[in-house]
């Protein structure tokens, strides 16, 4: 508006003009080359191989990928087919049970080792160690472990209680517990890891501030601390729902998806019809289903995370 | 006042008792596996079918970690137990990461630092990518690796963990770099600094502790990869993970708990060995993966 | 050494309008302080001048020469950084001679330049050290050492004494003046501490809203702020500002003005001729708070001081003045008396006024009524 220096426009004289050299505006490409590979493999090897799977998921494929459209007689067949019922129930099961169990371990071992534990580090090492394990090993032990003939069921009988039954392994009703088992094992450690890491930035000064009204230590957890891990809640929960869709080599490793296909899961049900079923189409059409599992626990949580960022600006 | 000052002290004492026994019960629950597995593999087959399931070896017989090794037959093939495996993963892992360490050093510097107009929407389409289960893109894959001449074979597979890997690297590089003052790169520039050699002069010895967490990442996802393995692989290159599978399923006669086991520690070495000795940065990786920005 | 100019700069980010017009012409060798809020477009302009961002249109003149597409490199140019931005993994040394080493000086030269600066600045012997075995004050020293080896035709400062305590404030403030008058560079220098601006600017430019509000010397931009923003930034305690009407008493225009209870009419001085125009109207009085103080006998009532009865609602002791608290037209207003003659809150005690040094606004556009 006001301007005090209110001097016409001052003639000057410009000597020569400096422009960036024919180097200096190729350079000025290069942070756009260098990350042109990654975004050929996003939009190719992520987003192109999406498509191209909901393309296979309508089409006629079996052995080998067709094209002839055959609109949704893939998904017609999936839902009608006993073993993929099976398998997506299995999925609700151990998904829910895994994610719940997970979280009730992770918090209380993180509230547990939040009270100045003097061995906390070795404590922390150890359970955390079997996240770095293959999900194929975990599968290798447990399914020994699990064994009612070797394992677990044979060994308290050996103690003198004769009438102890653990079979789970063989037993097509709880088969899918064990996963439960061995996938609560692997990664609760991990969950109590974030928890921990959730823990160590509460504020202090909440906690003093809550100290001084007199606020017991289990209300400080369960009214202040807890309610602040909120974040930790939602990207624990997140974490792991896609473990469990994900969930192929435990299964594969501990049960086969058996007996029968009792603890059928639906990575190992697109797996075994696209690659050894020659089933193509109908396994398209579960990896679709899987995806879209996966995005529905995904978009939310992607949506909150921008629109925080957005606020924050 | 004394008496009620030492009642709260007995409580007191008490609960740290308690609180010591749970987290150390717990300890062992989650050692136990890991004591059997060891234990097991040192016994041998007559210790093992007799003996109990929670036992320390009668004899140190390091017979099982052989058979496991070098002479178990593994499916049809003509090697003989889990080392051609165990190198395939070697020679999968090793370019892998480094390949994929590398270009998510640089995508991560330039979305940090030389955002361009795009290259928000760019970092949000690579995100997905970490999220992205890999069923959805399995058969594409199987097809393109086999148009291409890669199809069950070791630079194959080395190119399918690098593309699915490149998305968690970006992810851990730009989260870094973003924490590092932007003034840094500024002040290079009217120094007279360029790209890359702001990258090598300034940023890359500021990066180690993410390299570090990155390349642990990396290592102990491309190791114990299994789905990639199975699917993409021919007898020739697959890892070990496919290999001890493949061993623990398709042994004939008497299972062989103590191969077995044996075996299972074979392939968990290595991912065991980071882990206990860079701890501090796996823990590092696992939570940058779920503190996005 | 050079003089710069901005001409009509205007830069965007799609339909967000960052600088809408920025002129400035600064003579070679001059200071120039950039003021203003958080996100006036103080730092944006900064970053056009060093290149770093690219003006959306207009033009940037070093030295008669056209750089506004220059790249940052080919601008002769160095720049302070509020967070110092030393090169963690480098050395002091290191981090002076890394521009230099890159702009190809040849090793001796590079050596003799590293050293001068560092006796010049007093770091010689943290030359070894790296950042993070620093102090701030010596931290803020090598950033200036890294600035000064370049020789460059503008030094650019952004902020560089905020991240320091008060004491380290003080003493860097005088250091980059005697720099100052030393070297003759021409300095751009961003700052929100008014002290510095006032003490350091040749001349200070108020930035709001990505506009120049007032280019002027300090002292002008002081007394003769041209709107009510720049009248309140600038000066601390601010400037009180006083709802009032202009009336008609006894054939001459005054200021009506209330305080507890009694009407005083205020002088409206020669000078404002504009103000005695507006009769009737409301207009917003400025006056400084050490322009309303206690009597003082021995001064000469000038006909314009007023003098009028306070009661005090609170006294702040600085040490030096008393700022005293009291109600005029029902708007708080700061008062700057001497300790001595300070009386307690809930005391009425008298003010004289120097209505001299009155300015007004207009309350509808907010610009001095001139």
């Amino acid at each position: 508006m006001t301007q005090s220096v209110s001097t016409p426009e001052p003639v000057r004289t410009v000597r020569k003009v400096r422009k960036p050299s024919l180097g200096d505006r190729l350079a000025e490409q290069i942070p756009r080359l260098v990350v042109s590979p990654t975004l050929l493999i996003a939009v190719v090897f992520i987003y192109g191989f999406m498509l191209w799977t909901l393309v296979l998921s309508f089409s006629n494929s079996r052995i080998l990928p067709s094209y002839g459209f055959i609109g949704l007689q893939n998904y017609e067949r999936l839902f009608g087919n006993e073993r993929w019922t099976v398998a997506i129930t299995n999925l609700a099961i151990y998904g829910v049970l895994f994610v719940v169990i997970c979280l009730a371990i992770g918090l209380l071992l993180a509230i547990l080792l939040d009270q100045k534990i003097r061995a906390e580090g070795f404590l922390r090492t150890v359970y955390l160690y079997p996240m770095a394990l293959s999900f194929i090993v975990t599968g290798t032990v447990w399914k020994w472990l699990l064994n009612p003939t070797v394992g677990i069921q044979r060994f308290v009988r050996e103690l003198g209680f004769e009438d102890f039954r653990f079979d789970w392994l063989v037993n097509s009703d709880m088969s899918i517990y064990t996963i439960v088992i061995a996938a609560v094992w692997q990664s609760s450690g991990f969950v109590m890891a974030l928890f921990l890491a959730g823990l160590r930035g509460v504020d202090d000064s909440i906690i003093k501030a809550a100290q001084i009204d007199g606020a017991s230590r289990i209300t400080i957890y369960t009214r202040i601390i807890i309610p602040s891990l909120r974040p930790v809640f939602f990207s624990a929960i997140i974490m792991l729902s896609h473990i469990a869709i994900k969930s192929f080599d435990l299964a594969l490793a501990l049960t086969g998806g058996g007996p029968g296909f009792s603890s059928d899961l639906p990575a190992i049900f697109m797996y075994q019809f696209s690659f050894t079923r020659g089933q193509m189409g109908v396994g398209a059409a579960s990896a679709i289903i899987m995806l879209m599992g996966v995005m529905a626990i995904l978009i939310p949580y992607l949506y909150s995370e921008l629109r925080v960022k957005k606020d924050d600006r | 006042m004394t008496v009620k000052h030492s009642e709260r002290r007995y409580s007191e004492v008490t609960g740290r008792a308690v609180l010591y026994a749970i987290l150390i019960i717990v300890a062992i629950y989650y050692l136990i596996p890991l004591a059997i597995m060891i234990s097991t593999s040192f016994r041998d087959m007559n210790d093992i079918r007799f003996g109990h399931l929670i036992d320390l070896p009668s004899s140190l017989s390091l017979e099982a970690w052989r058979m496991a090794w070098s002479e178990v037959q593994i499916g049809a093939r003509r090697q003989l137990g889990l080392r051609p495996y165990f190198i395939n993963s070697l020679l999968i892992t090793i370019p892998a990461v480094t390949i994929s360490v590398i270009v998510g050093a640089l995508n991560g510097y330039v979305l940090s630092f030389w955002r361009f107009k795009g290259s928000n929407i760019f970092f949000a389409l690579l995100l997905f990518g970490c999220f992205l289960p890999f069923q959805a893109i399995l058969l594409p894959q199987a097809t393109v690796l086999g148009k291409i001449g890669l199809s069950g074979t070791i630079p194959g597979l080395i190119l399918t963990h690098v593309v699915y890997g490149v998305a968690f690297t970006t992810l851990f590089y730009r989260n870094y770099y973003v924490s590092l003052p932007g003034e840094l790169v500024k002040a290079a520039q009217l120094d007279g600094a360029g790209f890359w050699r702001i990258f090598w002069r300034i940023i890359l010895p500021l990066s180690t502790p993410i390299t570090v967490v990155a390349v642990i990442w990396q290592f102990t996802q491309i190791w114990n990869d299994f789905l990639f393995g199975v699917a993409f692989s021919s007898p020739r290159s697959q890892p070990v993970t496919v290999g001890l599978n493949n061993m623990v399923n398709s042994s004939t006669g008497e299972v062989r708990y103590n191969v077995d086991m044996a075996g299972a520690i074979i392939a968990a070495l290595p991912t065991l060995a980071v882990y206990i000795i860079a701890g501090k940065y796996f823990v590092r990786g696992l939570t940058a993966g779920s503190v996005k920005g | 050494m050079a003089n710069l100019h901005i001409d009509n700069v205007h830069k965007s980010f799609g339909d967000t309008h960052i600088l809408k017009g920025i002129n400035m012409d600064i003579a070679d060798g001059e200071f120039i302080i950039l003021v203003g809020p958080s996100g006036c477009g103080k730092s944006t302009l900064m970053n056009c001048i060093a290149g770093l961002e690219q003006a959306t249109t207009g033009r940037i003149i070093i030295e008669d020469e056209d750089v506004t597409e220059a790249m940052p490199k080919d601008r002769d140019i160095a720049m302070v950084f509020q967070s110092y931005a030393l090169y963690p993994n480098m050395n002091v040394w290191k981090n002076i001679a890394f521009g230099l080493e890159i702009r190809k000086m040849p090793k001796d030269e590079i050596a003799s330049t590293v050293e001068r600066v560092a006796d010049l600045l007093q770091i010689r012997p943290l030359l070894k050290r790296k950042p993070s075995q620093l102090s701030g004050g010596q931290r803020q020293r090598v950033a200036m050492g890294r600035a000064l080896a370049r020789d460059p035709k503008i030094f650019l400062f952004d902020e560089p004494l905020s991240n320091l305590d008060a004491k380290l404030r003080v003493e860097m403030r005088t250091e980059i003046k005697k720099l100052h008058q030393r070297l003759k560079t021409t300095i751009v220098y961003v700052t929100h501490d008014q002290i510095e601006a006032m003490t350091l600017a040749n001349r200070i430019a108020v930035m709001k809203d990505g506009m120049i509000q007032q280019f002027g010397s300090p002292q002008e931009v002081y007394d003769e702020p041209v709107n009510l923003f720049v009248a309140g930034f600038m000066g601390s305690p601010s400037m009180n500002f006083i709802r009032c009407k202009v009336m008609e008493h006894q054939g001459e225009a005054h200021i009506r003005m209330e305080v507890d209870g009694k009407d005083y009419n205020l002088p409206i001085p020669k000078q404002e001729q504009a103000v005695r125009q507006r009769i009737g109207q409301t207009v917003i009085l400025g006056i400084r708070p050490e322009q309303i103080t206690h009597v003082i006998p021995q001064q000469d009532a000038g006909p314009n001081m007023a003098s009028v009865d306070g009661k005090i609602i609170v006294t702040e002791p600085t040490g030096a003045d008393t700022l005293t608290l009291i109600r005029m037209n029902d708007q708080e207003v700061n008062c700057r008396v001497h300790p001595r003659e300070a009386k307690e809150p809930g005391e009425t005690m008298t003010f004289m006024i120097n209505m001299d040094k009155a300015i007004f606004f207009d309350p509808e556009t907010e610009d001095r009524i001139i």
